[in-house]
């Protein structure tokens, strides 16, 4: 299905390399390869989970997507167009919430609805708090519009931060590790909205995660990466038929076989990974492992 | 639809008290007492001798100010440290002369205009300089210089530049309060948290934009913790350049009262003088605290 039509998201042969800052032990500095070689098509509406090593680039790959960084080779196409920057197409959603802390639940829906709109049109007042509860009713927090972050559990964070990204009504939702923080029953709980939101709205949603259970629950089509550079290794397909029903999905023996086929591919790669010591590649593009890389690899 | 689902991560009822007690700081202790089991006079009780217990110190020492010269220092003594009663009877005639009240005005006006002007400039200065890099590079050194200056050892050079008139107080108060407020409204910047500054470049906002949306209002409460210790230092500064020359005001009062011998009246002056720091730090606590109200538990709500 997802070769009929034109991709939504077409990622062709993206490379990212940073340039690792001077330390005492590197003095000339060097460079870190973080992706290499990425080609993947999304198709429009689809839910794709992306699982990989610790410092495989996920979170570099989800930037690019995001225009928040550019790639050293290959494009990034978002319907065709190359992603310069960021735009209102497309929405991120991070691990720590990233609530601003002085607005409350519904100025803080309401961000990405203020100023001139893509259309060149302004909301008035009234139209921004109406979409933020409409939306904020959409992930269940209707009755917490006046709260302000800190008056709002972890989950209920998350929750607001997912009814902002939806409310200035993107196409595609980015997002990173979102349930990570979550306690389980919580995530589970969100999970299980997430996919009623996504059966909704229909949006394209690409979803990092380091859980396999999220990946292959989740997913409609689960891509591993290996790590460091990362290179998609495989992209796994799901099918587990129509999960509408109540029952538990994640006991089914066909979730169970799609499960260890996704632990199986990125076992290897997270051994290969903890023994060159990799870590998360920070926003900068310095990873905390690269400077004594020579002696972690044989310590592990 | 989905409402039923929350009640896993809803505690509205224990939130609620949580935000109560922002406003107030001090008072986290009575809810330890436990209601069920003591009676109403008490709890009254209990409130009363904490009360009391506050103002201990206070009063000791103020009881200590009235008897001590009267019991326990040598008549000698007693000229230059009258007991509480005295002073408080020349701070009765000063204000029933309409002394006090020139000399307060005096000193206020100063301070205030002093301390706008550097509220204003110093905000204005401390956004640019935290914004451009360049401009941090360039003046930072000049700044470190200047805020390494006490103030009051450039108090002549301000007495000789501009005379003793109000030109040089006001200068020196804004000089004064201006450090504080650029130092704290840089930080303000510097610190605003990068993840929520990703989260709006994300949305493709211009610098102008995310400025005006993310980054002013995270440094907000760094700035007003600036302008509050700015307040302090202001009136600080003027009560000394008011001593050195002055016509007015309240530290001309007291090396006023000081050389004519009418020590009651310094006294007087001085207790003034600590009346109104007071005033003026709860004052500014008080609209510090309104403009932080959201950043309580920002550190254990964000983790």
């Amino acid at each position: 299905m997802t070769q009929s039509s034109a991709p939504k998201i077409s990622l062709q042969d993206v490379g990212k390399t940073f340039t690792v800052r001077p330390t005492k032990a590197v003095p000339l500095g060097s460079t870190l390869t973080a992706l290499d070689g990425i080609t993947l098509d999304v198709a429009a509406g689809e839910f794709l989970t992306l699982v990989g090593p610790s410092g495989s680039g996920k979170t570099t790959l989800l930037d690019l997507l995001a225009g928040l960084t550019r790639p050293d080779t290959g494009k990034v196409l978002l319907d065709g167009k190359d992603v310069t920057g960021p735009g209102r197409d497309r929405a991120v959603v991070f691990q720590q919430y990233a609530l601003f802390p002085w607005r409350t639940a519904a100025a803080n829906v309401s961000f990405g609805l203020e100023g001139t709109g893509p259309d060149g049109k302004r909301l008035s007042r009234r139209e921004r708090t109406e979409k933020a509860r409409t939306y904020l009713d959409l992930v269940g927090l209707a009755g917490f519009e006046d709260r302000y972050p800190h008056e709002l559990s972890g989950g209920m964070k998350q929750r607001v931060a997912i009814a902002r990204s939806l409310a200035y009504e993107p196409d595609v939702l980015l997002m990173d590790e979102p349930f990570a923080a979550l306690d389980a029953q919580t995530r589970e709980q969100l999970q299980e909205e997430l996919l009623r939101i996504w059966r909704t709205t229909g949006k394209t949603i690409i979803f990092i995660t380091h859980g396999i259970d999220e990946a292959v629950y989740l997913g409609q089509r689960v891509a591993v990466l290996s790590s460091r550079p990362g290179r998609l290794k495989e992209i796994v397909p799901i099918n587990l038929g129509d999960r509408t029903t109540d029952g538990d999905v994640r006991s089914d023996a066909v979730f169970v076989e799609h499960r260890h086929k996704v632990w199986a591919l990125l076992h290897d790669e997270v051994l290969k990974a903890q023994q060159a010591g990799h870590a998360k590649i920070l926003p900068d593009g310095t990873a905390p492992d690269e400077a004594p890389q020579a002696n972690s690899g044989k310590a592990a | 639809m989905s409402a039923p689902t929350l009640t896993t991560d809803t505690h509205p009822t224990t939130q609620a008290p949580a935000t109560t007690h922002t406003a107030d700081g001090g008072t986290p202790h009575g809810s330890l007492v436990p209601a069920t089991g003591l009676s109403q006079v008490k709890r009254v009780a209990l409130n009363g001798g904490r009360a009391l217990w506050r103002a201990g110190a206070v009063l000791l020492f103020l009881l200590l100010w009235e008897l001590g010269p009267l019991y326990l220092a040598p008549a000698s003594t007693r000229v230059f440290l009258p007991p509480l009663h005295e002073v408080l009877a020349a701070l009765g005639a000063l204000i029933a002369k309409g002394q006090l009240q020139n000399h307060l005005g005096a000193s206020l006006t100063r301070s205030a205009s002093g301390f706008g002007i550097a509220v204003v400039s110093a905000v204005v200065l401390g956004l640019l300089v935290a914004w451009y890099g360049a401009l941090d590079r360039f003046l930072n050194p000049l700044l470190e210089v200047f805020r390494n200056t006490a103030a009051l050892a450039l108090l002549p050079v301000f007495t000789l530049l501009l005379g003793i008139g109000e030109t040089s107080k006001i200068s020196i108060v804004a000089y004064a309060a201006f450090f504080p407020v650029l130092l704290n409204t840089i930080a303000g910047v510097r610190t605003a948290d990068p993840l929520l500054i990703r989260a709006a470049r994300s949305l493709g906002l211009s610098n102008f934009t995310l400025f005006q949306k993310v980054i002013l209002p995270s440094a907000v409460p760094t700035i007003f913790t600036g302008i509050r210790m700015a307040g302090t230092s202001s009136i600080l500064v003027l009560i000394a350049a008011e001593m050195v020359g002055a016509k007015a005001g309240l530290g001309y009062l007291i090396v006023n009262a000081q050389s004519s011998f009418l020590i009651p009246d310094m006294y007087a002056g001085i207790l003034t003088v600590s009346l109104l720091g007071l005033a003026v730090n709860y004052l500014l606590v008080g609209v510090e605290r309104h403009f932080s109200r959201w950043r309580t538990a920002v550190g254990s709500g964000n983790g």
